[in-house]
C-alpha cells in the first residue's frame, strides 16, 4: 500500500465535528473525534473505555450537545435488571382505574385497552430512547461493568434489533436508531460478542497540552500560569505509583477549588492542604508525603 | 462512498485484501480479531481519509476493536502493513499438534529446561473407576496419579467449583418459595382479580457463577509439581465457567486462552511455547503487582485467586506485601497452595512466603486428594 506518512490531513467530517466538541467544550484528540463520527457513520454503538475521570460519561454528553439532541441516560448497577432498565406498567394507576370503573357500566373490551394503552405505560431509558419519535437521541448506557452478564445479554439483544416486545401492546420499533455511547471502567471484563457489537475507543489519560486546555475550558477565572502549573503538577503525580491515579475531572476539581481559594499560582502549602480533591485513596495520600508535594510543586512551576 | 488514495492501483479490492492479511497477521500475533471486525473495518476505510495514516491507523483500531493491552502490538503490525513500502509479513507455518491424546503427558526436567513428552499409551490394571475412597489413593502425590485417579480429582474439583459458588448475586430472580416480596409481578397477579391481591410473587437472589483466577509459579523450584499444576488448571477449567489462568516465574504470562479444556495436547504444547523462562528464578512480588495493575477487571468480589508458588521469591518482599494487601481488598477468597508443605518438616521461613501469609484466608498443600478435600472444608 501507497500510505506515505505524511502530516494528518484528517477527513473534513471528522475535523469538523473535532470542532465543533470543541466548542461545546471538549477537547478530542483525533481519535475520540474518529471514534465518534464511525460510530454515527456506521451506525454502531461506542463503547469507551478508560481509566475514572478522563471524561467518558462527559463524551456521551457533548455529543449529544453537539448534534442537538437529548441525552438518555441508563446508569448501571449490580443487580440492575431488564425491567428497570426497559419499562413498567403503572400498576398502580391501573388498579385504580379498575376500581373507578367498577361503578359504572363499562365495556370490558374497551376497559382492557384502555388500562393497557400507553398512557400506563412507565418507559424506562432503553424504551425511551427507542421510541422518542423527534429524531434520534444519544443513549449512554453508563458503567455497564457495574452491570452483570445476564443483563449484558439482554442489552445485546436490544442494540441488535432496537425493537422491544411489551406483551400487551406488541412488538415496538425504534423510530429512529439512538446513537449509543457505553462506557465501561474495566472493573469486569466485558463479554467478546457485546464488544464485537461496538467500536472499541480507549481514552486516556490527557497529555500536557491537552489538560491545559480542558482547564481553560472548565474552570473561569484560571490565569495561563496557574493552569500549566496544574497541569505539570498532574502529569508528575500520574507518573507516581498510585492505586488510583487521578484523572481529568480530579484536576478539574482541584484547579476550581485553588481559584476558590484565591490562589494565582501554585504554592506548596496551599497543594498539600488541597490534595484531597486529587487523591482519593487513604494509601494514597499516606504514600504523597509533604516532601513529594513539595517537589512535584517544585517540578511544576519550575521554568515558568 | 470510498475515498480511494491518489495511486489507486490496488482499487477497493486491493485494499480489502491488504485488511484481510493485515486481519491475518494480527491473530497469527495473537490479537483476536474476527470477521464482523474486519467488515466494520472495510466499511470504516471506505468513510476515511486513505491519505492520511495516523487517521486510518486510529480509524481500524477503533474498528477492529484492538483491546488497549494490545495496542503496541497493533501499532508494530500497523507500521509493518500500512507503512510505505510493501513488505508483507511472511506467513508463518501453523504449529503441528499430535492428533490426539495418547497418554497423561510428561514434564521431563532435561538439566536446562522442563520438556513435554507424549508417552505411548500405558495398559490400565484394573482400577476402579471413579472416586476411590481409598486412603492410600487419596495420599497419592498427583506426579504419580493414573488416569482414573485423575478422573477422581476431577470430581473433587467439581465440589470445590460448588463451594466456590456459594456467593449469592444482587440480582432477583423471580421463585416459587420464600423471598422478598415482588411488586411488580404482585400487581400483574392482582389484576386478574380485579386488584385483589390473592397471592403474592417472590424473588430471591440467585447463587453467583463464581469466578477464579489461578496464578502459576512455574521457576526452577516448582517443577516437581508441574504435572500438577496442569491437572488441576485443566480439571478447574472444565468445572468452573469463568477461570483465567497465569503462569508466573520473572513475568507474568496469561495463558487462558492456551488451555483449552477440549484439546489437552495442544493446549500443553502452545503453554511451552507461550511461558517465557519457564523454571528460571521468581519474582513474585513484581509478577503479582505487574497482575494487579495490568488486569485490574479480573479482581472482583466474586473472584476467588488461588496462588500455587513455594513463595520462594527472589524479588522484593515490600513489592509483594503491596500487591498481596491490593488482591486482599479486592478479591473475595486468597488460597495460596504451596507444595512444600506436602513434606511435614516444611516451615513457612522464606522471606517471601511469610510476607504473603498474613492476607492469605487459606494455607496448605495441594499436592493430592486429600489436601484439596482439606481445602474443600475450609470453603464450606
Amino acid at each position: 500500500m501507497g500510505l506515505a506518512p505524511r502530516l494528518p490531513i484528517m477527513n473534513p467530517e471528522i475535523k469538523a465535528l473535532q470542532a465543533a466538541m470543541e466548542r461545546a467544550g471538549y477537547i478530542a484528540e483525533p481519535d475520540i473525534a474518529t471514534g465518534a463520527f464511525l460510530a454515527a457513520e456506521l451506525g454502531k454503538p461506542l463503547l469507551v473505555e478508560g481509566e475514572a475521570g478522563v471524561g467518558k460519561t462527559e463524551l456521551a454528553k457533548v455529543i449529544a450537545r453537539v448534534r442537538q439532541t437529548e441525552l438518555i441516560r441508563l446508569q448501571c448497577y449490580e443487580g440492575l435488571d431488564a425491567n428497570t432498565a426497559l419499562y413498567e406498567w403503572n400498576y398502580q394507576r391501573q388498579i385504580l382505574r379498575l376500581r373507578i370503573a367498577e361503578r359504572e357500566v363499562h365495556d370490558p373490551q374497551a376497559l382492557e385497552e384502555m388500562i393497557f394503552g400507553r398512557e400506563y405505560l412507565l418507559e424506562r431509558p432503553l424504551l425511551r430512547a427507542i421510541t422518542r419519535r423527534e429524531g434520534p437521541a444519544v443513549l449512554l448506557i453508563d458503567e455497564i461493568d457495574r452491570a452483570d452478564d445476564a443483563f449484558e445479554a439482554f442489552l445485546l439483544e436490544v442494540l441488535s434489533d432496537f425493537q422491544v416486545s411489551v406483551p400487551e401492546l406488541g412488538t415496538i420499533k425504534a423510530q429512529h436508531i439512538p446513537w449509543v455511547i457505553l462506557t465501561s471502567n474495566r472493573t469486569r471484563e466485558l463479554g467478546d460478542a457485546l464488544r464485537r457489537r461496538c467500536l472499541y475507543l480507549y481514552v486516556e489519560l490527557p497529555g500536557l497540552e491537552k489538560e491545559v486546555r480542558v482547564l481553560h475550558g472548565k474552570v473561569p477565572g484560571l490565569n495561563d500560569r496557574l493552569a500549566l502549573a496544574i497541569a505539570r503538577f498532574m502529569q508528575g503525580l500520574r507518573k507516581r505509583d498510585l492505586r488510583k491515579a487521578p484523572g481529568i475531572a480530579e484536576s478539574i476539581d482541584w484547579a476550581q477549588a485553588l481559584v476558590r481559594l484565591h490562589q494565582d499560582h501554585l504554592d506548596a502549602s496551599v497543594a498539600r492542604a488541597t490534595l484531597g480533591c486529587l487523591l482519593k485513596d487513604e494509601h494514597d495520600l499516606r504514600s504523597t508525603g509533604e516532601q513529594v508535594v513539595d517537589e512535584l510543586v517544585a517540578h511544576a512551576t519550575g521554568g515558568s | 462512498m470510498p475515498r480511494v488514495a491518489a495511486d489507486a492501483d490496488p482499487g477497493t479490492a486491493g485494499i480489502v485484501a491488504h485488511l484481510a492479511a493485515f486481519a491475518g497477521a494480527m491473530r497469527r500475533h495473537g490479537i483476536r480479531v474476527g470477521l464482523s471486525d474486519e467488515i466494520d473495518a472495510a466499511e470504516a476505510l471506505g468513510r476515511l481519509d486513505l491519505l492520511d495514516r495516523a487517521e486510518v491507523r486510529c480509524g481500524l483500531r477503533i474498528a477492529l476493536k484492538v483491546p488497549h493491552d494490545a495496542w503496541a502490538e497493533f501499532t508494530r503490525l500497523f507500521e509493518q502493513h500500512w507503512g510505505g513500502s510493501s513488505a508483507h509479513d511472511v506467513p508463518i507455518a501453523p504449529p503441528t499438534y499430535a492428533s490426539a491424546l495418547r497418554g497423561p503427558l510428561q514434564w521431563r526436567w532435561d538439566g536446562t529446561r522442563v520438556r513435554l513428552e507424549l508417552p505411548e499409551p500405558e495398559p490400565q490394571p484394573g482400577a476402579d473407576p471413579g472416586y476411590s475412597a481409598n486412603p492410600m489413593l487419596r495420599q497419592k502425590p498427583f506426579d504419580e496419579a493414573s488416569a482414573h485417579e485423575i478422573a477422581a480429582i476431577e470430581k473433587l474439583l467439581q465440589r470445590l467449583a460448588l463451594r466456590l459458588a456459594a456467593r449469592r448475586s444482587r440480582r432477583l430472580v423471580p421463585t416459587p418459595g420464600h423471598g422478598i416480596v415482588d411488586l411488580r409481578r404482585s400487581f400483574r397477579h392482582a389484576l386478574a382479580s380485579q386488584g385483589d391481591f390473592l397471592r403474592l410473587a417472590r424473588r430471591t437472589r440467585p447463587r453467583d457463577q463464581p469466578r477464579v483466577v489461578l496464578l502459576y509459579d512455574t521457576s526452577g523450584s516448582m517443577d516437581p509439581h508441574v504435572r500438577f499444576h496442569l491437572s488441576f488448571a485443566f480439571a478447574l477449567r472444565r468445572v468452573i465457567r469463568s477461570v483465567e489462568i497465569f503462569a508466573f516465574n520473572t513475568s507474568l504470562t496469561r495463558v487462558t486462552r492456551a488451555v483449552d479444556p477440549g484439546r489437552l495436547t495442544r493446549s500443553v504444547a502452545r503453554l511451552a511455547a507461550t511461558v517465557p523462562d519457564w523454571s528460571g528464578g521468581t519474582r513474585i512480588g513484581a509478577c503479582l503487582a505487574d497482575f494487579v495493575a495490568t488486569h485490574p477487571h479480573l479482581i472482583g468480589r466474586e473472584t476467588t485467586i488461588v496462588v500455587v508458588s513455594d513463595g520462594l521469591d527472589l524479588g522484593d518482599t515490600a513489592q509483594l506485601v503491596a500487591a498481596m494487601r491490593a488482591l486482599r481488598e479486592r478479591a473475595r477468597t486468597i488460597v495460596w497452595l504451596n507444595p512444600l508443605l506436602a513434606d511435614s518438616r516444611y516451615e513457612p521461613s522464606a522471606a517471601g512466603m511469610r510476607s504473603a501469609l498474613p492476607f492469605v484466608d487459606y494455607f496448605g498443600p495441594a499436592h493430592n486428594v486429600e489436601s484439596i478435600e482439606r481445602l474443600l472444608r475450609f470453603l464450606r
